[in-house]
């Protein structure tokens, strides 16, 4: 079934986005917050991360590239580059962030320039695993969706018939027929 | 609905990889019923951190308000709203975290000061102490730290 082979996709996604250290814990943090009243929750704080990052991302270029380097506004930025990113558990993104804040601190330039080079590596790849991963998680969720209104359908004429069955006397007089009758049968249903 | 995510708890073997450690988080998330209300405000000027703390406080029932400077955190607190807990963040615009933290407590503010942080050195964590938070927390925030703290202020 393609719902089982769904569900499958999605736990080895999850499984390798952990082990293969793009994740930490805090992203089990952000599925704990997900519910019913934010169905959305996990999708939404990472596009909120990627949006704001980017930001980050043209601030930071745009201080390395000016002269005298401000390594302090520097630090500033990736300070809030690397909250952000340890809060969505941005594992590898973060352990980046904190290696040009080394840099940072040693006012290397050089070594600021490469380590940054490094974040935006690490920042784009997650970003296109998280977009494959969160995609397929929706469709298993539609998926889900589809298949319980199917239930819900076969349920509801189950039901139906049902009462019909037990009502079938009251049926036949209504419609002057028998309720055997395919006639009777249509009719029974329509007004159902 | 929400899907069903594949978790460790309903996992096959195959999915096993971090069993214990997520029930272990579930447990703590879960663990604590509040029977006061209490409120929070917390100053941080990173969204997204901004949004995760915010929420994170009121999945435990906490009332929250949420600025992103120190200046709006002064003016707030100021006109007389009364936080059981304010986190801040070190680096803020305006008026960095050190500096709104002093004012606070200037203020004659006693409430219970959280600064999270994603500065990790002994000498942020010293200077943030003595401008006056409680407690020191690398970002991110999560429940093994805010639980016990929440419990406290709830008086259990």
């Amino acid at each position: 079934m393609d719902r089982n082979r769904l569900h499958n996709q999605v736990a080895s996604m999850r499984r390798s986005l952990f082990d293969q250290g793009y994740l930490d814990d805090q992203f089990i943090q952000l599925e704990e917050l997900q519910d019913d009243t934010n169905p959305n929750f996990v999708q939404e704080v990472v596009t909120l991360f990627y949006n704001d990052s980017t930001r980050l991302i043209q601030n930071i270029e745009q201080a390395l590239n000016s002269r005298p380097i401000d390594f302090c506004k520097l630090d500033d930025y990736m300070h809030q580059f690397k909250g952000s990113s340890s809060s969505i558990g941005a594992k590898k993104v973060t352990n980046e962030c904190t290696a040009f804040r080394e840099y940072c601190n040693a006012e290397n330039a050089e070594g600021c320039i490469r380590s940054f080079q490094q974040v935006k590596q690490e920042h784009a790849i997650l970003k296109r695993k998280l977009e494959v991963y969160l995609q397929t998680v929706t469709s298993f969720s539609n998926s889900m969706s589809c298949m319980e209104t199917i239930l819900s359908y076969i349920a509801y004429t189950i039901i139906s018939s049902s009462l019909y069955i037990e009502n079938m006397d009251k049926y036949g007089k209504l419609f002057g027929t028998t309720p055997q009758t395919e006639l009777g049968v249509d009719k029974c249903l329509t007004t159902l | 609905m929400t899907p069903t995510l594949p978790s460790g708890d309903q996992a096959s073997d195959q999915d096993n990889w971090d069993n214990g450690r997520l029930a272990h988080k579930r447990q703590l998330l879960t663990e604590i019923i509040l029977r006061n209300r209490l409120t929070a405000l917390v100053v941080d000027g990173d969204t997204t951190c901004r949004v995760l703390e915010q929420l994170l406080l009121h999945s435990y029932g906490v009332q929250t308000q949420g600025v992103d400077n120190g200046r709006d955190a002064i003016a707030l607190i100021a006109s007389g709203v009364k936080f059981n807990l304010i986190i801040i963040d070190m680096i803020l615009s305006v008026l960095n975290g050190l500096e709104a933290t002093r004012q606070i407590r200037d203020m004659g503010v006693h409430c219970k000061m959280l600064g999270v942080t994603a500065c990790s050195g002994e000498s942020e964590r010293q200077a943030f102490l003595a401008a006056g938070v409680d407690v020191f927390i690398e970002k991110p925030l999560d429940p093994e730290h805010l639980v016990p703290i929440l419990r406290e202020l709830d008086g259990q």
